[in-house]
């Protein structure tokens, strides 16, 4: 009950960051970064777009995929946060190696983010094995 | 001995085979979440490795190819030791660049021909830059050609061939081949530029933006400065440029 509240803060909270970079992207503006240069420049390369899909929207669905998740709490729910979580994780471990070794900037709105999904992947992965087992049939 | 058993034997009987089943319940579940896991890590990896090859193959930078420079663009207007315009001009605008940087690039496309256009040309003010370099190598690489092409005096025609070109940051696409088209576009001689990079005097320019940029306390690029002649300095940033000339132009 403790890890689905805390996912559930923490998804929030990745939502919001999500949500910022989203609107930053589609109004054109520069995201007010602490850290010199490092969001504009983020934003503005080539690995700020999937596919054509902003990397800020696919951010901010998957933290909305994530609250859904948390919406029940049977094992598929749990099963699902976990994979959403993992590969928010693992996508964000990508995007921060790509800040770090290939833009040399670095954004902390996007660390930021990939310190939510980090969060989330731990809270999640913890609660799906520490659930109780239910009682057999 | 008798196969009755007591109330009491019954009941523990039964609650063993119940804490028997449970268990077994409750291992099962764990093998079968331990699974589940092992199963959305996998396909979570895969998803991430599919997403991460989409997002290098989109992140590879074409081969820039430099076009030549909008001879209009800067055409008639003086340019020595990289002041564009009238060295009279009673006000001086300094715009801070890193040749990498895509918002430079953009400020270029945007700010810069309004800026020409309406104080440049009309000698209200004189334009100058300096080349910070904080991106990466493929940045200092540039800033350096860049000081061989301002002794030409053609820096702002080869900035502005290099922003046209401008490739993925970092990607090593500077390399001597890019640094030679874009100053061919820009009607720089190639080699007297590269061989004036490789020189110790291409440094210094390099020096006088860091610390111009420390000076004014400017860490981010484009940032410009406008200095009134016997004024005081003021830092702005491009969308706001063209608001502050304005001000201080009526002055």
């Amino acid at each position: 009950m403790i890890a689905r509240a805390a996912s559930a803060v923490v998804a929030l909270c990745g939502l919001g960051i999500a949500g910022y970079l989203t609107a930053v992207h589609y109004t054109g503006g520069t995201p007010v970064c602490a850290i010199s240069h490092g969001c504009a420049t983020v934003q503005q390369s080539a690995y700020a777009e999937l596919a054509g899909v902003p990397v800020a929207l696919l951010g901010l669905a998957g933290f909305v995929a994530i609250l859904c998740s948390l919406a029940r709490d049977g094992e598929t729910a749990r099963t699902a946060t976990a994979f959403l979580s993992l590969a928010g994780f693992g996508f964000s471990a990508w995007l921060t190696y790509v800040e770090l070794a290939r833009l040399d900037a670095i954004c902390i709105w996007c660390v930021g983010s990939a310190a939510c999904m980090t969060l989330l992947a731990v809270l999640s992965v913890t609660r799906m094995l520490r659930a109780p087992p239910g009682r057999p049939a | 001995m008798s196969n009755h058993l007591t109330k009491r034997e019954l009941r523990e009987q039964r609650r063993a085979e119940r804490i028997a089943v449970e268990s077994a319940y409750a291992a099962r579940t764990r093998r079968t979440r331990v699974l589940r896991l092992v199963a959305a890590a996998g396909v979570a990896l895969a998803c991430v490795a599919a997403a991460a090859v989409a997002s290098s193959n989109g992140g590879e930078p074409a081969t820039p190819k430099p076009a030549a420079v909008d001879a209009g663009l800067f055409r008639g207007i003086p340019e020595r030791g990289g002041v564009l315009g009238d060295p009279q001009a009673p006000l001086t605008v300094t715009e801070y660049v890193d040749l990498q940087c895509p918002v430079c690039a953009v400020a270029a496309r945007e700010t810069l021909p309004a800026l020409l256009r309406d104080y440049v040309r009309t000698g209200k003010a004189k334009l100058e830059a300096r080349t910070l370099h904080f991106i990466g190598p493929d940045s200092v690489r540039g800033a350096r050609v860049a000081a061989g092409a301002e002794r030409q005096g053609r820096l702002w025609p080869f900035l502005e061939a290099f922003y046209a070109a401008q490739g993925h940051e970092n990607s090593g696409y500077v390399t001597d081949g890019f640094l030679r088209s874009v100053a061919s576009a820009a009607g720089v001689d190639a080699g007297a530029a590269l061989a004036f990079a490789d020189s110790d005097a291409a440094q210094a320019p390099l020096d006088r933006a860091n610390a111009d940029a420390q000076r004014l306390g400017i860490d981010a690029t484009p940032t410009f400065s406008v200095t009134r002649k016997g004024g005081r300095t003021q830092v702005v940033d491009a969308p706001s440029l063209l608001a502050l000339l304005a001000r201080e132009s009526q002055r």
